[in-house]
């Protein structure tokens, strides 16, 4: 009964001495060099990811790594397929790092293991692909900048709004003045989420290097009925790692602006009452003296829909009215609607007349160029780690606000303190556990 | 007349006939006859034989006909509340079949020679109704439709006990895909799929691949096969059920059969695949025999208590749950596969290990198999392959 082999379906030799073929490291690849990457976590978005970067030709795939070994045949599925040769598979990522033919790692792991993964990575001269939100506490976004600069590393935080063609165009348009003075901003994320399940923990499944999984983190009991992403131990929430996406877009519509003055949350727990930690609603305030932005997050919205698959990268535009993960820009002179996932953008004057249309395409692809073409140029990254860092930033000053009771609170950029609140200054950094502790000096 | 009352004309048509082989049940002697009554309007009768010895109460045929009008252009399904026999739906023993079809629009043919039959039997296990314990949960985030408790109670259902293979999509094509239906791009390597789209856009299959599980079905292709058979696609909670068995494997209503390991982690019991060197199911790797996707039922002595084959490993399955509906896809929400497959870790090979895939992922290591049960409203539903561009 073995009239099949795997090469009748990876068409490819994957032979696994050719597959694994060290590739010399040099601190620039050549332009016809492949670059040599390893997976870290391959959740839904990392499988996508590793897919993603499979199917470029001037990349491969070598490494697929999770604690989780149950997760390995997924996206070795799609990247076998994808680039007609078998990846290493591992459980821990110091693997990855150790082997000095991979030049970079995406790490698409939770929200925990994104600063010290990346960190790591930068020590061990890996650039770093990492997912958004880049860190998962203040201080530790600063260090990831500190790691990258020290080690002369390029990080490219997965924001890839910011490559899309069509945001240039509408950043284009706001500063040609024809808005007038752009004094409010408004980012929604309105979702759906479903209620997690109450249960008693449960033994670590077999396959699962749960300690590694936890990593940073503390090792709490195992229990999968409660999502790590509604848990502060793991996670900034699920709306800060939505709704990052909007915010960094209007962070780039609105040239980068530096971190806000203050912030003043309001919201929490309304909805989906499940035991969760982070809020399901979240309404912020941020000022940046003339400039106000606000987000507006709820994941009780069923009505509220993100861009539809068939407006994505189409001639269409998505229903303002009910766009789930739109950007209202209002200046003195005018508004835009702006969409993510290739929502495109419009604009209206004074009158509210209709000045100005462009439809939108998505940007995975020109941020995956962009990182790519900064590995061989060592330019900095679109959405690089001190981008990454300041917009994640906001989300990090919703929460530490939510979880002083919605106090407003004043922020130094300076120093990336709160100047009025002492308890919320003990939230800029988590606890680390031993032996994954970020170091002061990286 | 009173010989009018009776029955008018009775025409006996050498109708055509067609037997599906490959991995459906053998259907013999499929025919077709025309009875005109007076008062109750024209019926028609088909009646075959299905003679596998292994139909039983316990492992029945789940039998369904489609009918075309126009000379084999096009095919319907034959709606199941307009029939009555013993040869239709569920069949629980072996033998010669009558169906009588009613109809007022379907049987007013006006030559019954014009019309075909299809007659086509798909081997199933009946999964009592009554409580099993539901390991997987709460696990992942899931939908908040589906009800979740530890020992949830499931009505009556039925389940393929192989996974659908590529005789049977090819089977399937070659009645729906003349304009591409069911085909998609990945399958154009017949190397990979086993069946080759020829010029006149008929499908054959590779030699040798009739018994391997079809692969490369997005989950729209699987709904849409099983809608075509007037079946659907397992829940979550069924397809663990099959697995384990419930807590009485004869049901709640008698209770005679007590499971001896309802909470077993694989369909044979506690063991690892590969404990003791005895290889139980497809799992990543050959030491198991098969490098890639193995012919179903190559590990029935490793089945379920319901004699439910490769619910372990070969190809992982689609099932009908969403994992979330609106969270970070964006498209049509992931849905759950179960099962692990021929490139999963043996202890991916679970009752309890789940994976989320965007319904429109085709893959070399998912299929899909039948389940006959409510809700059967879901057969109303029309699956659509998102049109992107």
């Amino acid at each position: 009964m073995k009239s099949l082999n795997r090469r009748q379906f990876m068409k490819g030799s994957i032979g696994a001495a050719a597959a694994f073929a060290a590739i010399s490291q040099s601190p620039v690849r050549g332009a016809n060099d492949k670059v040599i990457i390893g997976v870290m976590g391959l959740g839904g978005r990392g499988t996508q990811l590793a897919e993603m970067f499979a199917q470029r030709p001037d990349v491969e795939i070598a490494y697929l790594c999770d604690a989780d070994s149950r997760r390995f045949a997924r996206a070795r599925e799609a990247v076998e397929e994808a680039q007609n040769k078998r990846t290493k598979l591992v459980q821990d990522f110091r693997k990855i790092l150790d082997d000095a033919s991979v030049d970079a790692l995406i790490n698409a792991t939770p929200d925990h293991w994104h600063g010290l993964g990346t960190i790591m990575a930068c020590q061990a001269g890996k650039d770093v692909y990492v997912e958004k939100p880049m860190a998962h506490n203040v201080w530790e976004g600063r260090k990831m900048i500190e790691a990258a600069r020290k080690y002369k590393r390029v990080v490219q935080v997965g924001m890839q709004s910011r490559s899309a063609a069509y945001a240039k165009k509408a950043k284009e348009y706001i500063e040609s003045g024809k808005m007038g003075e752009i004094n409010l901003v408004r980012v929604f994320n309105m979702m759906q989420h479903p209620r997690q399940k109450q249960a008693a923990d449960q033994p670590v499944p077999e396959g699962f290097d749960y300690d590694m999984w936890c990593g940073p983190a503390p090792k709490l009991p195992y229990n999968p009925g409660q999502r790590w992403l509604n848990q502060w131990e793991y996670s900034c929430g699920p709306i800060p790692g939505d709704a990052v996406h909007q915010l960094d877009l209007a962070r780039y519509l609105l040239n980068d602006i530096p971190c806000p003055k203050t912030v003043a949350h309001a919201g929490g727990v309304f909805s989906l009452k499940d035991g969760r930690e982070t809020p399901d609603t979240q309404l912020a305030t941020y000022e940046y003296g003339p400039l106000t932005l606000m987000l507006e997050a709820a994941l009780w919205t069923p009505y509220m829909k993100k861009t539809p698959a068939e407006i994505r990268d189409s001639d269409l535009f998505p229903n303002w009215p009910f766009s789930a993960t739109k950007i209202e820009i209002l200046g003195t002179q005018g508004f835009m609607y702006v969409g993510r996932h290739g929502g495109g953008w419009q604009a209206y004057d004074a009158e509210g007349e209709l000045v100005r249309s462009e439809y939108g395409r998505q940007g995975d692809k020109e941020h995956q160029d962009n990182f790519i073409d900064c590995i061989r140029t060592r330019k900095k990254a679109n959405a690089d780690v001190e981008v990454g860092h300041q917009t994640v930033l906001l989300c990090h000053l919703a929460n530490i606000s939510y979880r002083v009771g919605n106090q407003r609170l004043e922020f130094d950029s300076k120093t990336e303190t709160f100047t009025n609140c002492d308890q919320a200054n003990k939230l800029l950094k988590r606890e680390y556990r031993t032996p994954w502790i970020v170091p002061e000096t990286v | 007349m009173k010989s009018n009352r009776l029955l008018l004309c009775i025409v006996i048509a050498l109708a055509y006939c067609e037997c599906c082989y490959g991995q459906w049940l053998e259907i013999s002697n499929v025919k077709l006859r025309d009875e005109k009554t007076e008062l109750a309007g024209p019926k028609i009768i088909i009646e075959y034989d299905v003679n596998d010895p292994n139909i039983t109460e316990s492992s029945p045929a789940y039998v369904f006909v489609r009918y075309s009008r126009d000379g084999g252009k096009t095919w319907r399904l034959i709606p199941t509340d307009g029939l009555q026999g013993n040869g239709f739906d569920m069949v629980d023993k072996p033998g010669h079949k009558q169906i009588i079809w009613w109809g007022t629009e379907q049987t007013s043919f006006t030559d019954v020679n014009q019309v075909k039959v299809r007659v086509r039997g798909l081997a199933m296990a009946r999964i009592p109704a009554g409580k099993f314990f539901m390991k997987s949960l709460p696990g992942g985030g899931r939908d908040d439709s589906k009800e979740i408790t530890p020992e949830p109670n499931l009505s009556l259902f039925y389940m393929a006990r192989c996974e659908t293979t590529v005789s049977m999509y090819a089977d399937y094509l070659n009645e729906v895909g003349a304009e591409g239906a069911g085909w998609n791009s990945r399958m154009n390597n017949s190397d990979r799929c086993g069946i080759v789209r020829n010029e006149d856009h008929t499908y054959s299959v590779e030699p040798g691949r009739e018994n391997y599980p079809i692969t490369y079905i997005s989950w729209y292709d699987a709904a849409n096969f099983l809608q075509w058979c007037g079946v659907r696609l397992p829940t979550e909670a069924e397809w663990e059920k099959a697995l384990r068995g419930g807590i009485y494997l004869d049901g709640d209503d008698t209770k005679k059969k007590p499971n001896p390991r309802p909470e077993r982690r694989y369909p044979w019991g506690d063991e690892s695949p590969n404990e003791g060197g005895v290889f139980r199911c497809n799992y990543d790797g050959e030491e198991d025999g098969f490098a890639y996707t193995a012919p179903v039922g190559s590990f029935s002595k490793f089945a379920s208590p319901y004699g439910v084959c490769d619910l372990a490993g070969n190809v992982a399955e689609w099932t009908l749950d969403w994992y979330s509906t609106s969270h970070h896809a964006g498209l049509d929400g992931f849905r759950m596969v179960r099962g692990g497959s021929w490139m999963a870790v043996p202890a991916a090979c679970d009752a309890i290990t789940g994976a989320t895939q965007l319904p429109l992922k085709e893959s070399s290591i998912m299929g899909f198999r039948a389940v006959k049960g409510s809700p059967t409203s879901l057969l109303n539903v029309e699956y659509r392959t998102p049109n992107i561009q």
